[in-house]
């Protein structure tokens, strides 16, 4: 029976010089209450951030809105000028054929040979012209590129939203009136957007979580 | 043997200002029997429905990647000696070793040229 006490006594280490020194577990008890002063404050100082937090939660969808509509934009442009780009090719072709015909009509009617170097010349021209279409149409699988840059940022904004969401549910004013009223809410939120988190996040949930804090 | 002109080339890409461009250049190169799909998944039912001589493929789609719908045009035994050309974009070029492995007959790194398409195709038909 006396084993627990010496145990205890053993964790006492005294200084002789100093009678006022503390035990450790003395030590132990105020850090842990320090500790908890400080998770109690980074809290508050959190909880006054909620504000903020839900107006750029509130703006993230706009952000991807303005994203997509961009894609949109630049798909929708890039196939008007590919419209026309190939309706001049269409044109070229037909122009290409004429002047093939045209060429045999004056060989065969004798034309003189600086005629002949006219025409000729002229489909040269226009084969370099074609040449400068396709490098259109070539340059304008930039879009692909940018359709792709804008699906990744609309991806991580999405990401931030879920993770902006969850610091507005576990800091938020809700916490608060949870305590007393339904605890069980911030812990469900919390567990709708971990299962969307590698879905887009559905808007409902989003309203939903924002109206909890006065955000309509 | 250099590619025939007539043989059908199906040109796999879920954007469609690509499949334009692809297709454009094609044309433009003197291919005429051009189809196309937006998903690998897509591809595999056109391409297991006719008889393709060719496929030009993006890589990063959604429903079926581009590596994935290559890895099953080599394992099914009807298809698996078309060539297929893939088409990557500049950030994912570490992924062409996997292309490779899964046998793949050439690529094609994103923005590109008609010469590079027509290079291509020349080294593919040899």
């Amino acid at each position: 029976m006396a084993q627990p006490r010496a145990a205890a006594q053993s964790h006492v280490v005294r200084n002789e010089d100093d009678p006022e020194e503390k035990t450790p577990d003395t030590k132990l008890y105020e850090e842990l209450g320090e500790l908890a002063r400080f998770i109690d404050t980074t809290m508050k100082t959190l909880s006054e951030f909620s504000a903020p937090v839900n107006a750029s939660t509130e703006q993230l969808p706009q952000a991807q809105s303005h994203l997509l509509n961009l894609k949109t934009q630049t798909e929708q442009g890039t196939h008007r000028v590919m419209l026309e780009v190939e309706a001049i090719q269409d044109n070229h072709t037909k122009i290409s054929t004429m002047l093939k015909e045209m060429t045999l009509a004056l060989q065969q009617a004798k034309s003189s040979p600086a005629v002949l170097a006219q025409v000729s010349a002229l489909g040269q021209t226009l084969g370099q012209d074609d040449k400068r279409l396709l490098d259109i149409m070539t340059a304008l699988s930039f879009q692909d590129l940018v359709a792709q840059s804008v699906n990744k940022l609309v991806t991580i904004l999405d990401e931030v939203e879920h993770k902006l969401l969850q610091l507005v549910v576990v800091f938020g004013p809700y916490q608060k009136q949870a305590a007393k009223t339904d605890q069980s809410k911030a812990s469900e939120m919390l567990k709708q957007l971990e299962a969307t988190k590698n879905t887009s996040m559905d808007q409902d949930l989003a309203d939903e979580i924002l109206k909890q804090f006065g955000f309509n | 043997m250099p590619a025939d002109p007539n043989m059908k080339i199906l040109v796999v890409d879920d954007m469609s200002t690509m499949r334009r461009i692809v297709k454009n250049i094609l044309k433009q190169l003197g291919f005429n029997n051009l189809e196309e799909a937006e998903n690998g998944q897509e591809a595999l039912t056109k391409l297991k429905a006719d008889t393709y001589g060719f496929v030009v493929s993006d890589w990063n789609m959604p429903v079926m990647m581009g590596i994935d719908m290559l890895r099953a045009i080599r394992a099914d035994e009807s298809l698996k000696k078309i060539p297929v050309l893939m088409v990557t974009a500049e950030a994912q070029k570490e992924n062409l070793m996997e292309a490779v492995q899964a046998g793949v007959s050439n690529y094609v790194v994103k923005p590109f040229t008609a010469e590079t398409m027509q290079d291509k195709i020349n080294k593919i038909f040899k």
